[in-house]
């Protein structure tokens, strides 16, 4: 892990007590997750206890202790989302890409997360991928979805093989 | 941009700003706020500017994206001025005609009209819009008005005058008497006098005093704080002034919740451009009062909104809420005293200092003064924003605004508060929306979400959701919430499996009682409300899953199942092609068949199915 | 000198150091709140709600945790009350629910009188009351455990789970509900923590069916 790139992260950083979530925001951001070299580098310089560093890891999620895959799938599960059917699009993605919730698939194309809610209530049930959100989504609609991204990405990986 | 240095160079400003915003004969506003542009509104945006230029009507129509309007399901959406003309779910290819036609031409485009699905006729204005006419849009209209991403769309509308007439001729008591006169009450849920809470913080002794904009809204099925966050920023960190000023605060800052990307990008955006004002920063408009906000963004836990839990996180910690036997207002962040409100309360305090706090205590009920912003979702034909005076009926704005059931179904309850808040049946509709009626029906304000369920939904399994979303969240320091949540989801799961019995239900009324008075914050003292105030409503359908192991609105997987009509198949395949789980195989010969064990009961199938063939029993 | 607040707690007037938490004053007194997660002297956590009372303020009566609450000139505090009983039974009925194999907990459920565990039994061999953490942070100074994860994914542990961050004092170990017996927690009175049980003098009323004495 290259810990430059942590240290570039951090480099200014300390004088805030939200320093801390900031910093692991950014770690986050950059790696896909948190390398424990990263979190130990981030508790030493910034002073915080290690455990709480693992334990604010561990809280919140916007952080994952291990590498999400190139494409995020946000499955909504708000309220609106639950009765106008967002069960099904759980479903749909747990049986396309057998992986549920908090999840990423094994050859790393995709991590599953669900979101209590992103406000977007009136376009139920919604589907967010990559940061695009979708709107009134079926499972139909999910499965060509995902279908097409990994169409896109066996096509980019055969360029590059050529290449 | 010029730093104003005093009062004369902003009213100069808002002045200049106001007399052009009079000039421009016609208008074209398009809202971009997020619902819009997952209905892809930017690249019709776009196009509109564009055509505008290709036309050469540059000089004499302005354009501009605003904030969410409220009325997300009919986007992307159009106001034309003058005339109010209302366009709804444009495409890029409408763009030409509507151009041509209205603007050039001044000709009304029907077909764009948006259609009122109530009566089924096209309506030409904006005003005229049922979903729009039973509103009163205090906060919300002014998100139609402007571009969030420029401070002076907000100076023309007289933004930031409220701040300046506090600044300059009212004392803070003065500020804080008149937001306590006004009667408003915090619009985050717990609907405490925002007066009061001002006058506590502002009279506790410390060497910092600090003001919060609580933007972690989690509750499922509420979005009205992202709207105003991205819709009218300036808003919300005018009001955040006021209030610091009023407590002797010189610090603030605005918590929100990292799935709101837009909402982030607009406050940061608003702050910057305040600041370039002398808007923010030291000695605003030249007087000793000096004032920041920071932008800090949530890490995703619902348990952050509860005010305790979002300092610590503030605070670089895990959002474990403390006890709160002693206030926030007193020792809040870094153990000073901490004003903290929510974005709808901070938002309205400019419109109190702008109209009085009579105009305020105007609107509204008794108790609970002003407007409130509701985020009307589910199985209603109008979803959207709404925001109506404090006191209107559940009827009036699920049935007036929300024009009632879709597809001709009967709607059998609504869900307010979110996970804090209950499920009330129809015959409670006239109940008048306030903090009190609501909380007396056993369900709560909360911070607006009202989720309208009809025949179609089991309200076992909306307990069950509810549960399954509070366990998620529950921080899981304190036991009666961390352990009390779970075991009343083992029972309600029970329940909806068809292995529950009557003497599970007296257990989770017990339970639940435990759970609201042990548990030691707010997530785990209302956790109870969604069962008990199912268990109040409903419990012929928890009676109905005990005794005839039946599922009446055909929702729990595990009391119902699926299989293929032999008789109305055509042996297409479509549902074995769309079955997630390949829980259906056969052939075009020999017909196709579920298997019952693979089977999940997603009810994928019978959406694919062309011949209604697939039978759920 | 400090200054010194009065309470009433069960009608019994208390004089205690301001600052002092109602459940050190309580005990103090006499008055025997039962309670798990409390380590008298350290900061307490109000994680298990065993030692729950009620707070009566113009008429109304609110429930909360006592050692988490600040003693306040003129507070009325009910701390035996028909719904504090109640709702501590509830509470340790949880709690036995949760690990039935732990002997403190038995006795707890016993000295409370919980007469049935309505729930399927659950056997975890942590019930998360935190002694240990407040134990590694506060009398061994070293705050290298700690509670990670939320809801029911919390659990105890060291960063990254790597024993090297413990420096096997062990305090943790001595405190904890469910690796010892009752008799032999380093607390005086092995439910309510009360020094008093060992006072002939000053043993409350109620104290005088406990079994532990």
């Amino acid at each position: 892990m290259d810990l430059a790139r942590v240290d570039a992260i951090l480099e200014g950083r300390g004088s805030e007590p939200f320093d801390v979530m900031e910093v692991l925001q950014d770690i986050q951001e950059e790696f896909r997750y948190l390398p424990e070299d990263a979190m130990r580098q981030t508790a030493e310089i910034l002073q915080v206890p290690l455990i709480e560093v693992f334990r604010l890891a561990n809280f919140y999620k916007a952080f994952s202790l291990k590498p999400r895959g190139r494409h995020l799938i946000t499955v909504c599960t708000g309220t609106a989302c639950h009765v106008q059917g967002a069960r099904k699009l759980g479903d749909q993605v747990l049986g396309q890409l057998k992986v549920g919730p908090g999840e990423t698939t094994q050859d790393g194309a995709f991590t599953v997360e669900t979101v209590n809610c992103v406000g977007a209530c009136a376009l139920a049930p919604v589907v967010i991928i990559d940061g695009e959100y979708y709107d009134h989504m079926t499972p139909k609609k999910l499965r060509k979805l995902i279908s097409r991204i990994r169409k896109v990405d066996a096509q980019e990986e055969e360029t590059r093989t050529n290449a | 941009m010029p730093r104003l240095g005093n009062l004369d160079d902003l009213a100069a400003l808002c002045d200049a700003l106001g007399s052009k915003r009079e000039q421009s004969t016609r208008t074209v506003t398009m809202c971009a706020g997020t619902a819009c542009r997952a209905c892809g509104c930017l690249p019709v945006a776009e196009a509109v500017e564009a055509e505008i230029e290709k036309q050469g009507l540059c000089g004499e129509v302005l354009f501009r994206t605003t904030g969410c309007h409220g009325f997300c399901e009919q986007g992307p959406l159009a106001i034309i001025e003058p005339g109010n003309i209302f366009y709804a779910k444009l495409k890029v290819d409408d763009v030409e005609e509507l151009v041509s036609q209205t603007l050039k031409e001044n000709q009304v485009v029907e077909r764009l009209l948006y259609t009122d699905p109530v009566s089924g006729e096209k309506v030409r204005t904006e005003d005229a819009i049922p979903f729009y006419a039973s509103q009163t849009r205090v906060l919300l209209g002014d998100n139609t008005k402007l571009s969030p991403e420029n401070i002076d769309e907000y100076l023309s509308l007289g933004g930031y005058t409220a701040l300046a007439k506090t600044l300059t001729s009212t004392s803070p008591g003065d500020v804080v008497s008149t937001v306590q006169a006004s009667g408003l009450r915090g619009r985050g849920g717990g609907g405490y006098s925002t007066g009061r809470k001002w006058e506590q913080c502002r009279q506790a002794p410390g060497e910092e005093h600090y003001v919060i904009c609580n933007a972690d809204e989690g509750d499922p099925g509420a979005y009205m704080d992202r709207c105003l966050l991205e819709g009218n920023p300036h808003a919300v960190i005018e009001g955040m002034a006021i209030g610091a000023y009023a407590i002797g605060a010189r610090q603030g800052f605005v918590y929100v919740r990292k799935e709101y990307p837009l909402a982030v990008r607009h406050v940061e955006g608003a702050i910057e451009q305040a600041h370039e004002y002398g808007l923010l920063g030291d000695n605003i408009l030249g007087t000793d009062f000096s004032f920041d906000v920071k932008v800090v963004h949530g890490g995703g836990a619902f348990v952050c909104g509860e005010s305790t839990a979002l300092m610590a996180s503030l605070e670089g910690k895990v959002g474990e809420p403390r006890a709160k036997d002693v206030h926030t207002v007193e020792h809040g962040y870094l153990n000073q005293p901490t004003c903290l409100n929510n974005v709808e309360t901070w938002a309205n305090v400019p419109k109190i200092i702008t109209n009085g706090a009579e105009w305020f205590a105007q609107k509204g009920t008794q108790n609970s003064k002003g407007t409130k912003i509701f985020a009307l979702t589910g199985q209603v034909k109008n979803t959207g924003l709404v925001e109506v005076e404090m006191g209107a009926s559940l009827r009036e704005v699920i049935f007036d605004i929300g024009g009632g059931p879709q597809n001709g179904r009967a709607i059998k309850a609504v869900q307010t508060g979110g996970p804090s808040g209950g499920c009330l049946p129809e015959s409670e509709f006239d109940l008048a929306v306030d903090f009190d009626e609501l909380y007396e029906a056993g369900s709560m304000m909360g911070s607006g979400g009202m989720v309208v369920m009809d025949d179609s939904a089991c309200m076992v399994d909306v307990a069950k959701y509810f549960l399954t979303f509070l366990q998620d969240e529950s921080c899981g320091k304190c036991l009666t919430c961390r352990i009390g949540i779970s075991r009343m989801l083992d029972i309600v799961t029970d329940v909806c499996e068809g292995c529950g019995t009557p003497e599970q239900l007296d257990l989770l009324e017990d339970l639940a009682w435990t759970v609201s008075v042990g548990s030691l914050c707010a997530l785990g003292k209302t956790a109870a409300n969604p069962v008990l105030s199912t268990l109040k409503y409903f419990r012929e359908e928890y009676e109905a899953h005990i005794e005839q192991e039946s599922c009446p609105a055909g929702v729990c997987p595990a009391l119902i199942h699926y299989t293929i009509d032999e008789d109305t198949c055509n042996n297409c395949g479509l549902c074995a092609q769309n079955c997630p789980y390949e829980a259906i195989s056969g052939d075009k010969e020999s017909g196709y068949r579920i298997n019952g064990e693979i089977c999940t009961r997603c009810g994928i199938c019978v959406e694919s199915c062309n011949k209604k063939a697939i039978v759920k029993s | 000198m400090p200054e010194m607040v009065t309470l009433a707690i069960d009608e019994q007037e208390v004089e205690v150091e301001e600052g002092t938490n109602v459940l050190a004053a309580a005990l103090g007194a006499g008055i025997c709140i039962p309670n798990l997660c409390y380590l008298p002297g350290l900061k307490p956590t109000g994680a298990c709600r065993v030692c729950i009372v009620e707070v009566e303020k113009n008429g109304r009566t609110k429930m909360t945790a006592s050692c988490t609450l600040e003693a306040k000139d003129g507070m009325v505090i009910h701390a035996h009350s028909e719904n504090v009983l109640r709702a501590r039974r509830n509470i340790v009925e949880l709690l036995v629910a949760e690990a039935p194999e732990s002997e403190v907990l038995q006795v707890l459920a016993e000295r409370i009188e919980v007469e049935d565990v309505r729930y399927p039994e659950r056997d975890n061999d942590c019930i998360l009351c935190g002694r240990c953490v407040t134990a590694c942070a506060e009398i061994a100074a070293t705050g290298a455990k700690g509670s990670i994860g939320r809801g029911m994914n919390r659990h105890i542990g060291l960063p990254f789970y790597n024993e090297e961050y413990c420096q096997k004092c062990y305090e943790c170990r001595e405190r904890c509900p469910m690796e010892i017996a009752p008799q032999s927690r380093r607390d005086p009175c092995g439910v309510c923590g009360s020094e008093l049980s060992k006072n002939e003098d000053l043993i409350p009323e109620m104290c005088g069916d406990c079994e532990l004495d």
